[in-house]
């Protein structure tokens, strides 16, 4: 097992590299650099004054330099833990990072935590009453979450939210509490105003969760252990929480691992749409803007999230499953 | 609470069998799977709705009441029309109303007022607005519309003042087609590096796998927009679209590569493979007539539950304003002008193309999941 | 050279009060508690010997907050442009009246001396000199790490650099050898070249101040690579993101980023006062709250605002109206005074030579610009209110009438038979007309992809240019794609907005001329006369010869009449030229103003130069009826 531990962190050495060259070279890809598009916003508004400092930062920051310098130059700053330096901001990636960090996961916690504790009754429920009227209507409505945007259903409950509740949108404080130092009437605020993101957020994840454990849940209940233990006169919720849950469930707590990059990176899309300060948005900009420390590092972090979430999960998975452990196949 | 029943049917006489039994068994695979596909109403119906949809797409010019560009000045922001059949309690056939405008100045808003004295028919098989089928053959024949002088907006207007319903029928073309486009590609990059994954096995799997495995834990989103912020921005709205379906597919084929990959390390192991290979068949011919009609069902099943992923990742590209941009249209840009309070507060059917996004999204679920159903022999 | 003087002369008899502060003007009452304890000096040592006095309404009153929306960090920069306190600055009427410098004398148009007051102060306490002013020339501007690129362009006249002066503690300088009829307007403009720095803060991070070792600590510390970063950071006069640097402005921001809310709190030793000698500003808070774009507009829609305009554009007119009684607000609608809202700029250094040689061709311009229906454009999106016509000012600085309607009406039988004269006489199958090589004549319209008002527009003309045989065609990119292919001249055309359209003779009408590189219609030879003549190409059209000859006239031009009679000759040659065409002008921005608060007007004009957007109406005179919202 150790062995095994041991050859997969040193086999994620050369895989982030190659995902910090791809990384690098995507973000490099368009034409120009980060000071062309400061250059032609300080043009478009008039500020043209700037146009010194441009010069002088282009100097700070080596934009002048050949490419491979830059990325040698960011490379090797990552691998100190010097994330890099902002254009945009002005400021270190960490900060920026770090200051939106917290708020991204809360929410996408709190979203996870939603999904689990809706989607696990729903799912079991579901399951055990296959086909019947409630495992339809919840069917079409779980499937009504997979298809609708996430963005567009905020948009439209935000409006809703708005003009019925009266509740203000966009933001995870209201302007009063904004400014306001933690408390108890803070987090409150917070809470009044977290379950519109987490819903949406949660949403689409809670359709596909209900959807794989009911179909998990269903190949495990034909098997004939269930029917022989039924048959031998085990109650059916010990029966069932105790075996085919467990095995149904596996697949989730293994994928515990792949949940971390999304942790972080939160769900960009619906942060943009209802303004959220979180870790999303601030990549849109930082890709648009070829900020390339900001956006290179945090596509580098998630890369890193990524590669050891998939070890956790395998890790978690090898544990759980004994089957795994003897040399067999995975379950679904 | 039930459990399943596992107990199988009680056999028949022995040895004889039924004319309708013995049609069973010697059914190919796809018969089978069609029978059961077709005892489930829900995936039958979305399989209908679907077939709907793309047979519209070489003909959307035809179904469409209006061009895709035309646009009516005197009726921007128009509210969704009715279609009427009674007028004063007499039955007159499908028709609309007529209707002034006016605008407030004080609100900059402007107001229709209907005019119950004009009314204009509705019909089939219409001599309408001109067009260029599949920007070659012109002609003026819609599938409906309204008679000369009327309007005929079911959908509303947006602030063009061009009509909803024909744009989003419009929009169908780019939408539905990037899913399809997108597919083929992962379709093509799944067989190929899936392949290799599962049947040679050794170094070239494992690399495949970590790839597969880093693609697949990066959160989407970031991805997509990445890739799609690299597209030159100023090239041919072709290409474009091309760009984004590469895009798409080449982020979607890895949930394909695994399956692939999973079957084919499944049934190599198989006797009936062994039994080939002692015979003496090539490797080519072993995966063409044993190995791959064992998963193809599996490869369907899967792409067509990926197509949905497409279509919802293109809306999201062309709603942060990264992939399609107008002129344009399809369901993401429909969406992306939508996007305003505006919109939301004051001219809220500007967002019914998200109705045919869901329509279409579900029907591909229900369609996918149904066939799942089907082609599982252990179901 | 009188004129400007008299002007000068005049402006500040109009506004100073004749002796220092009424005795027992009161003090601002949140300043009060401060002053009583001895924390702040009282009132009349604070003030400048001589303030400004500034016409405000008599009934005004302390107290209270201003609350924006801001969607970037980099907008805390609204502190200064709002603030709107410089060296000179426009009056509601354009003109340039003295603002922090006392006086100004100006000499052949050539020899500037600024007089500044006598005890002003920084907002911290420490005096306002001409030393401040010798701090940014000597150790800023020429200083190599500070300034690579060396002093500010504006300074630089033609490569000369100014000769400054600092005769006493009060009195700065700058000459040259030739007028510099740029010089004042910049310094009365939204974004300045700052001249001065407050030098005893800066200091502590210049090299030829401090040492070496400090520097080096301080540097790191707030990881920054060397003190010239660490300089440049803490010197953000404009952006206004330190706290600690000292500023003239009105309010002086106290919350650095990151952060969601950003408070700007009254400057104790701010330089005007009103007719009763009490210090401005009314207000005793700027509140500026960082959310996403998207939602100012909602939220200024439900009471959230105090005073918007930034983000807020006139699609949602309709919906702020709606609002205004829940929210408690009442939107305005502001001309923009642009010469255009939406304008074409054809390329005419474009690369493929068959379409230079068109564009260069006035009868195929005219003809595109007749081939468009204004009208239209005006009535479908803009409700009428457009001022349709060329891409000119909306009235001439030379008192002539504004020649907005040449070659501007929506004739096509005129456009038609000028294409034809032109040559393009052979059509395609389609009934598109056929360039001289053969080749479909398509126009592709660049634009930066930002405003889908832009697209709007170039949609309703795609209709019309089809009726004279040619196929415009839409490329949305992105800003500074699109901006590197007009300089190459990749693009054929490209779509971007006016310029103010009220100018008196003493703004610069460069905007006309091909003198930078920056102008989408004609780059190379912009480029040309900025580099002079090292780069870019010379025009090739004696129309745009004679523009640059015009522009170089009006440059030196010392006598107001002459340069008046300058502008109406540039806009002569530009409208029957026709360089650029233009849509619809003077398009109208919502203006949400909370009730209850006074002295915002009804109508003002919304630009960012001259005028800096509110800067021009003197947000230090705004008060809350009751010294509250």
């Amino acid at each position: 097992m150790l062995r095994y531990v041991i050859y997969r962190l040193l086999l994620m050495i050369p895989t982030l590299l190659l995902i910090s060259l791809v990384t690098f070279t995507i973000i490099e890809l368009p034409p120009g650099t980060y000071l062309d598009s400061l250059i032609s916003e300080l043009r478009a508004s008039g500020e043209t004054a700037d146009l010194q400092k441009v010069e002088f930062l282009r100097k700070q920051y080596g934009l002048d330099q050949p490419v491979w310098v830059q990325y040698w130059r960011w490379l090797s700053g990552l691998l100190q833990g010097d994330l890099g330096y902002s254009f945009e901001y002005d400021r270190p990636v960490s900060a920026i990072i770090g200051e939106h960090l917290a708020m991204t996961m809360v929410i996408s916690i709190a979203a996870i935590l939603f999904t689990w504790m809706v989607a696990l009754p729903i799912g079991v429920y579901s399951a055990t009453h296959k086909y019947s009227g409630a495992d339809h209507g919840l069917t079409l409505l779980s499937f009504m979450g997979l298809a609708m945007p996430d963005f567009l259903l905020a948009l439209v409950l935000m409006f809703v939210a708005f003009s019925v509740f009266g509740v203000s949108v966009g933001g995870l404080f209201s302007p009063e509490m904004q400014a306001a130092p933690w408390g108890w009437a803070k987090i409150l605020d917070l809470l009044k105003h977290l379950w519109l993101p987490v819903l949406v957020i949660g949403g689409s994840s809670t359709a596909a969760m209900i959807r794989r454990l009911r179909a998990n849940l269903l190949d495990e209940l034909k098997k004939p252990y269930v029917v022989t233990a039924r048959a031998k006169g085990v109650p059916p919720w010990r029966l069932l929480i105790k075996y085919p849950l467990r095995i149904a469930f596996n697949p989730f707590i293994s994928d515990i691992g792949n949940l971390l990059p999304h942790v972080i990176s939160g769900s960009v899309i619906v942060s943009i749409v209802l303004s959220l300060p979180t870790t999303g948005p601030v990549l849109l900009r930082a890709l648009r803007t070829q900020d390339m420390h900001l956006a290179g590092s945090f596509l580098m972090l998630l890369a890193l999230l990524a590669v050891i979430g998939v070890l956790v999960s395998d890790l978690a998975l090898a544990m759980l499953d004994p089957r795994i452990r003897q040399g067999g196949g995975r379950s679904r | 609470m039930s459990l399943p029943s596992v107990v199988p049917p009680p056999p028949t006489d022995e040895g004889a069998l039924t004319a309708e039994q013995q049609r069973y068994y010697a059914a190919s695979q796809w018969q089978l799977i069609w029978w059961r596909l077709r005892k489930h109403r829900l995936a039958m119906v979305a399989c209908w709705v679907l077939m709907a949809l793309y047979a519209m797409i070489p003909f959307v010019e035809f179904v469409s009441p209006y061009a895709v560009r035309s646009r009516h000045q005197d009726s921007v922001y128009f509210p969704p029309q009715r279609i009427h059949f009674f007028h004063d309690g007499e039955f007159l056939g499908p028709f609309v109303y007529g209707h002034t405008m006016t605008i407030n100045m004080e609100n900059l808003r402007r107001e229709y007022q209907e005019d119950r004295s004009r009314r204009y028919r509705v019909r089939l098989l219409v001599r309408g607005e001109p067009y260029r089928m599949w920007g070659a053959f012109p002609s003026d024949l819609h599938l409906f519309g309204v008679e000369e002088g009327g309007t005929l907006f079911l959908l509303g207007t947006d602030r063009l003042g061009r009509d909803m319903l024909s744009r989003t029928i419009y929009g169908a073309r780019i939408s539905l087609t990037v899913g399809l486009l997108g597919i083929t590609v992962s379709f093509v990059l799944a067989l190929i590096l899936g392949g290799l994954s599962g049947y040679r096995g050794g170094w070239v799997d494992i690399a495949i796998q970590r790839l597969i495995e880093v693609i697949r834990a990066f959160p989407e989103l970031p991805l997509w927009m990445a890739l799609s912020a690299a597209l030159p921005p100023r090239l041919d709205p072709i290409l474009v679209y091309v760009g984004i379906t590469v895009i798409l597919g080449v982020i979607e084929w890895t949930g394909l590569a695994r399956s692939v990959r999973g079957k084919l390390l499944a049934v190599r192991e198989e006797d009936f493979v062994t039994g080939a290979i002692l015979v003496g068949a090539s490797t080519a011919y072993v995966i063409r007539k044993h190995l791959l009609p064992a998963f193809t069902s599996h490869l369907i099943v899967s792409a067509t539950l990926s197509i949905p992923r497409m279509i919802l990742g293109e809306t999201a590209l062309s709603f942060l304003g990264l992939g399609l941009r107008p002129p344009i249209t399809s369901w993401g840009v429909l969406l992306s002008e939508a996007q305003n309070i505006n919109a939301v507060a004051l001219y809220p059917w500007l967002l019914l193309p998200v109705g045919m996004v869901v329509l279409t999204i579900l029907s591909f679920n229900f369609f996918g999941d149904g066939l799942r159903d089907a082609a599982d022999p252990y179901a | 050279m009188m004129r400007w003087t008299l002007a000068l002369v005049i402006g500040m008899l109009g506004l100073v009060a004749p002796a220092g502060p009424v005795r027992g003007a009161e003090e601002p009452p949140s300043l009060a508690a401060r002053v009583a304890a001895g924390e702040l000096p009282p009132l009349a040592q604070r003030l400048p010997k001589r303030p400004l006095a500034v016409k405000t309404d008599p009934e005004a009153v302390y107290g209270g907050d201003l609350r924006m929306l801001i969607g970037t960090p980099k907008d805390l920069k609204l502190a200064f442009v709002y603030g709107y306190s410089r060296l000179v600055r426009f009056d509601r009427n354009y003109q340039i009246v003295p603002d922090i410098a006392e006086r100004v004398d100006v000499k052949e148009g050539r020899s500037f001396t600024f007089h500044l007051r006598r005890g002003h102060r920084w907002s911290d306490g420490a005096p306002f000199t001409s030393a401040d002013f010798a701090y940014f020339w000597e150790h800023i501007a020429n200083n190599k790490k500070l300034s690579p690129a060396g002093p500010p362009q504006l300074l630089m006249l033609d490569g000369e650099p100014p000769t400054v002066e600092f005769p006493d503690a009060w009195t700065v300088r700058y000459s040259w050898s030739k007028p510099h009829n740029l010089f004042l307007l910049d310094q009365a403009g939204a974004y300045p070249a700052l001249l001065y720095r407050p030098a005893h803060y800066l200091n502590k991070f210049h090299e030829a101040f401090t040492d070496a070792e400090t520097l080096a600590k301080r540097a790191k510390a707030e990881r920054r690579r060397n003190w010239a970063a660490l300089h440049n950071a803490r010197d953000a006069m404009y952006l206004m993101d330190n706290p600690d640097l000292p500023t003239l402005q009105p309010w002086r921001p106290k919350v650095a980023p990151p952060a969601q809310v950003y408070f700007a709190e009254r400057n104790p030793y701010f330089h005007r006062v009103d007719q009763q000698g009490r210090q401005l500003p009314y207000i005793d808070r700027l509140k500026m709250l960082l959310v996403d774009k998207a939602v100012i507009s909602v939220k200024s829609s439900s009471g959230e605002v105090d005073l918007q305009a930034r983000y807020l554009n006139f699609d949602q007119y309709p919906f702020l109206k709606k609002n205004e009684r829940l929210g408690g607000y009442h939107v305005y609608l502001w001309p923009t005074a642009t010469t255009a809202a939406v304008a074409l700029f054809p390329n005419l250094n474009a690369k493929d030579p068959v379409v230079r040689a068109l564009f260069q061709d006035r009868r195929f311009r005219q003809a595109l610009s007749l081939a468009i229906d204004r009208e239209e454009v005006n009535k479908v999106l803009f409700f009428g209110f457009g001022a349709a016509g060329q891409n000119t000012v909306l009235r001439s600085p030379g008192g002539r009438e504004a020649p907005r309607l040449h070659h501007a009406q929506y004739d096509l039988a005129r456009a038609n038979r000028l294409l034809d004269e032109v040559g393009l006489t052979r059509r395609d199958a389609r009934e598109f007309r056929l360039r001289p090589d053969g080749k479909r004549l398509d126009i592709i319209v660049e634009t930066s992809g930002e405003s889908s008002q832009e697209s709007d527009v170039l949609e309703l003309i795609a209709d019309t240019w089809a009726e004279i045989g040619i196929e415009l065609l839409i490329r949305p990119s992105q800003r500074e794609v699109f901006r590197r292919r007009v300089f190459s001249g990749e693009a054929m055309m490209s779509v971007w907005g006016g310029e103010f359209g009220l100018p008196t003779p003493d703004m610069s009408p460069s905007w006309l001329a091909p003198v930078s590189e920056e102008q989408l219609q004609w780059s190379q030879w912009g480029l040309h006369f900025e580099s002079k003549g090292e780069r870019g190409q010379p025009p090739t059209l004696p129309a745009a010869e004679r523009l640059v000859e015009l522009y170089r006239r009006w440059l030196v031009s010392t006598e107001r009449a002459e340069r008046a009679r300058i502008w109406d000759e540039m806009l002569e040659i530009n409208a029957e030229e026709v360089f650029t065409i233009g849509i619809l002008g003077n398009s109208l921005q919502p203006v949400v103003v909370a009730n209850g608060l006074r002295g915002v007007p009804e109508k003002a004009i919304y630009a960012w130069d001259p005028g800096a957007h509110f800067g021009y109406i003197n947000l230090d005179t705004l008060y809350w009826a009751g010294g509250h919202r």
